[in-house]
């Protein structure tokens, strides 16, 4: 209790904001963030109240949450303004906030019970007393330790229930209650106690099972006896695969105890069982590696980067904290690092290289196209997406046609202004792109051409005079086709839509094909980002680098992710760092 | 522990003088380890222990009993040891079950098996999640047996003492119909609708699309659905097309049909439905198609594919109508049904009473009554139906004068 009071005291920003902006959607959320501790509800109100009461501070405070108010409004004008980019970090959030339907997601407080919860060691008596205030069908002694677990109780406490249990039941305590009071242990780092009750599951059990050794191996690492964590480990091997945690905490507690070897191989065991291993576990490689000079451990963290690079994984703003610091203190390499962003035109902002290209080599080019055509069109079965007579009627009209620079999806064009007529606002993109010399195809269903309100006659004539068009079976899908027209146009062919294709991404076999079609899409998607019917055209800017770890020897540029930014996994991080050596 | 006891103890007392208000304690081993424990939390804690001494409540008792009382059924455990995978995963679960956690008291070995090769620790879970609410209904059931077994006992009892008063023969008109007079009425029936009934479809053409769960579903509601139309008063003529005697629903009806499925009044066979009858009289249905059903067709052919898809593959039966050129119909569900949650996929039992329904009554109303209550909100009257018809057409005949409004639009657009 004290302890978070003190927490926050030394916060008195961050307090202030949340008591007077009020608990809107951002600054509750921040709040919950840094007082995970306490959850329930009394003790929090105890805890503003007994604040409030100091008279002195509030005048203060209101001027300066006022003035923070105002800077809030200014920062949430600025972001409104420029739409951030489709495939941006927090770019979906935004959207899901712009649009009006979606509803604010209540976080409930948690259900108020008629039992209070003890602050303090209870004798069995008062054990006793309490148990009869209960009523529920669980048993009352899982009920209130798991109460105690998620209150984060004093381990005095769960230590008179467990005493209390005990002496009912002839010095027996059941598993279910061991294990949660571990947790506690665990929670509060006893090592003494962690140890104690290790040495009791080691008498009474065989084998423990997973939650179990979790815990054991989590607290044992920060003691002496760190090394028998590794036996819990192999047990656990004998009957599954041990989780990313399990490793990510016997690594990180090898490398507290100095045992680089054991990390390492405990690191390449992770991912010889396919394990995408934790990032707080790769941070602790290069936290460690600081105080390290050792060329071959220094090669595993250059081995830890080319991972992140080709599992298009980003660090998060600690680790690449720890990245920075780490190469700066590489002895006689004078790297130098920075926190920056990319320019639209690919260049770093801080040392002005530019970025590696978005475009697809000619060989992974080929392979996407190919597995494109093999798995999204064919997907085993022509006739789910389309009839082999129909796809053999498109791949002569593409042949036929000559390669395209755009590619509209006509349908998805249209339907952009729902209070506009359709076959207008088509012809409208149309035209506007046909001026500009381009060779164009719309793709679309047959049903555009039963000419009724929506879809005019003459506008659609007009269409079909200024691009291309081909027109697919009403229960047929165009995407596959939109997509296949422009990887069989060539590298220079774009195509235009809102659509995010995610269905179709997942319709590919392997992560690794899925990272490659979604790096050909930023490169070649063109969102429409006008307003309004029959203004001028406007596209989201397409990116011309890719945003992945990156290196040229003497320099490294890493994307990661900021701690406060919510970034959906289509979406990419905007902030780098930029190593470079001095030479 | 008892080594790192030992060498501990003189350290423990030397530092006590500086903790002074514990002078009084004594010094058996629960000091050390209080000590111990409170060492790094001193700061945070110090105060709380002023205020409520826990001298009296000795904490760590417990300690020495579970480590002291342990030893014995440790040892009855461990003399059981073998390195064999499949203990341990028993092992793993009867520690899981001591944890509260949702699996079987009782596994069997092929279960276990199946648990130990499942790939990933979620599909372990699943698997004996499964096992375990089985082994609770079965308990259940079993539980459910007893009661009624007492009651009818003692209900014999009393018949005994009834019988005993009145004896004397009674007027009856009818013979008291038995289930076996039924069951041969009901027999009459589905031999008449093999001669003359309207046939209806199941294509067994799925047997690879579904896993070994959905494969057992799907063969409970082809038993169900055999069932109702069984009992219809007038039957459909059942065909189960596509049925190869190799696969596996030919394997699961024969397993839970015994020995009546070469009784069963149905036409099973391995020949495609566009064999056995022309194409322009079937009419394959399924939710993806994009013709509405309007009315019962009585010299039409249904199909309907026997498949539970678990895996959300939406398409996979609409290509298969597509792939023989077969006209497909589906369900008016939106036109009568407000619907609500859920997908538009029915079950086969489900699908079959509204097709008898139909056949029998012609009213949509009647037959949809079988869709699932909780997927829709109520049925729609037609007079709204039409209603939101006619806004639509409203609503596109404002929009034709859509280029003559374009400045106001922009304008409010701006504005707001």
């Amino acid at each position: 209790m004290t302890f978070y009071l003190y927490g926050f005291r030394s916060f008195p920003k961050l307090w202030k904001n949340n008591l007077y902006l009020g608990f809107g959607p951002g600054c509750s959320y921040l709040f919950l963030v840094d007082s995970s501790g306490i959850r329930n509800q009394p003790r929090w109100f105890s805890l503003a109240t007994l604040f409030l009461q100091n008279t002195k501070t509030i005048n203060l405070q209101a001027t300066s949450t006022r003035y923070l108010r105002k800077e809030d409004k200014r920062r949430n004008k600025q972001v409104s303004s420029d739409s951030p980019h489709f495939f941006a970090a927090g770019a979906a959030k935004k959207r899901a906030q712009m649009n009006p339907q979606s509803k604010e997601s209540v976080i409930s407080p948690p259900l108020n019970d008629t039992i209070q919860l003890p602050t303090k060691p209870l004798t069995s008596e008062e054990w006793d007393k309490l148990k009869e205030n209960f009523k529920r069908k669980t048993s009352f002694e899982s009920w209130i330790s798991s109460q105690l677990i998620y209150s984060k109780s004093s381990l005095d406490v769960a230590k008179s229930l467990l005493a209390w249990v005990a002496a009912k039941n002839n010095g027996i305590v059941s598993y279910d209650l061991l294990v949660k009071y571990l947790y506690l242990c665990v929670f509060y780092k006893q090592t003494s106690e962690i140890i104690d009750v290790y040495e009791i599951m080691k008498v009474r059990y065989k084998r423990l099972e997973t939650e179990g050794y979790t815990l054991l191996i989590r607290g044992l690492m920060h003691s002496d006896r760190w090394r028998e964590a590794f036996l819990l480990l192999e047990e656990i091997k004998k009957v599954m695969i041990p989780s990313k945690r399990n490793y990510d905490d016997c690594i990180q507690g090898a490398l507290h105890h100095q045992d680089t070897n054991t990390a390492w191989n405990l690191y390449q065991e992770l991912l010889g069982h396919n394990l995408n291993p934790m990032l707080e576990t790769l941070e602790a490689f290069f936290d460690f590696g600081k105080d390290i000079k050792d060329d071959q451990y220094a090669n595993r963290l250059l081995e830890i980067l080319l991972y992140l690079r080709n599992n298009q994984l980003y660090p998060g703003e600690s680790f690449a904290r720890s990245i920075k610091t780490w190469f700066e203190s590489v002895p006689g390499e004078q790297w130098k690092g920075q926190f920056t962003t990319i320019q639209k035109s690919g260049q770093c902002l801080g040392c002005g290289r530019t970025m590696e290209s978005i475009y697809l080599s000619a060989e992974e080019y080929g392979f996407l196209k190919e597995n494109i055509m093999r798995n999204v069109i064919d997907g085993g079965d022509q006739y789910r997406k389309t009839t082999p007579e129909e796809l053999k009627r498109f791949q002569d009209f593409v042949k036929h046609s000559a390669p395209f620079d755009i590619v509209i999806d006509g349908l998805n064009v249209a339907k952009m202004f729902p209070k506009a007529r359709e076959s207008q606002v088509l012809l409208d993109v149309v035209t506007q792109l046909a001026k500009q010399n381009l060779r164009l195809l719309v793709l679309g269903r047959k049903h555009m051409l039963n000419y009724h309100s929506r879809w005019r006659k003459d506008e659609m004539k007009k269409v079909q005079n200024q691009a291309n068009c081909f027109f697919a079976d009403n229960i047929s899908e165009d995407d596959p086709f939109l997509l296949y027209a422009t990887l069989h146009s060539g590298n220079h062919c774009k195509f235009i839509t809102k659509d995010l294709m995610r269905d179709h991404k997942a319709c590919l076999p392997d992560a690794k094909t899925q990272r490659l079609f979604f790096k050909w899409q930023q490169g070649h998607q063109l969102a429409i980002t006008s307003r309004f019917p029959a203004s001028k055209l406007t596209f989201q800017h397409v990116f011309c680098y890719d945003t992945v770890v990156q290196t040229t020897g003497d320099s490294w540029h890493i994307p990661y992710d900021e701690d406060l930014v919510e970034r959906y996994s289509y979406e990419l991080p905007n902030k780098w760092l930029c190593l470079q050596r001095k030479t | 522990m008892n080594v790192s006891f030992t060498f501990l103890r003189p350290f423990a007392r030397f530092m006590m003088p500086c903790t002074l208000h514990r002078k009084r304690r004594d010094l058996y081993s629960t000091v050390l380890q209080r000590y111990m424990s409170s060492k790094i939390s001193a700061v945070s804690s110090s105060s709380k222990e002023d205020v409520a001494p826990p001298e009296e409540l000795e904490l760590d008792k417990w300690k020495m009993t579970m480590k002291s009382s342990g030893q014995e059924g440790a040892s009855a455990v461990s003399s059981s040891e073998d390195e064999d995978p499949l203990a341990a995963t028993r092992e793993l679960i009867e520690m899981w079950r001591l944890l509260g956690r949702e699996v079987p008291e009782h596994i069997s070995e092929e279960d276990l098996k199946i648990v130990m090769e499942s790939p990933s620790k979620s599909s372990k879970k699943k698997y004996l999640k499964y096992l375990y609410i089985k082994e609770i209904k079965k308990t259940a059931k079993q539980k459910k047996k007893e009661i009624k077994a007492i009651a009818k006992e003692e209900t014999k009892k009393d018949n005994l003492l009834e019988n005993t008063k009145e004896d004397k023969p009674q007027n009856f008109l009818f013979l008291r119909l038995w289930d076996r007079t039924m069951n041969i009425a009901m027999g009459w029936k589905g031999a008449q609708a093999m001669q003359f009934g309207q046939p209806l479809v199941f294509d067994m053409a799925y047997d690879n699309y579904m896993k070994p769960k959905e494969m057992q579903n799907t063969v409970s509601q082809l038993l169900e659905s055999e069932g109702y139309n069984r009992r219809d008063v007038d039957p459909f003529h059942i065909y189960f097309c596509n049925l190869k005697t190799d696969g596996d629903y030919y394997r699961q009806l024969v397993k839970y049909y015994g020995e009546k499925w070469n009784k069963l009044f149905l036409t099973a066979t391995e020949k495609s439905h566009v064999d056995l009858f022309p194409k322009d009289n079937i009419i394959y249905l399924t939710a993806d198609s994009p013709n509405v059903m309007t009315t019962f067709q009585h010299d039409k052919v249904y199909i309907i594919g026997s498949f539970v898809d678990k895996n959300i593959r939406p398409g996979t039966s609409l290509a298969n109508a597509k792939r023989l050129k077969l006209a497909t119909e589906c369900l008016p569900l939106d036109k009568y049904l407000q619907w609500g949650t859920g997908t538009k996929n029915l079950t086969l039992d489900q699908m079959i009473r509204i097709l008898l329904s139909l056949k029998n009554t012609g009213s949509w109303e009647e037959a949809l009554k079988f869709v699932p209550k909780r997927k829709h909100t109520g049925f729609l009257e037609i007079s709204h139906y039409s209603q939101e018809f006619v806004n639509q057409l409203k609503k596109k005949s404002t929009l034709n004068s859509f280029p003559k409004k374009l400045p106001k639009y922009t304008c409010k657009e701006n504005e707001a």
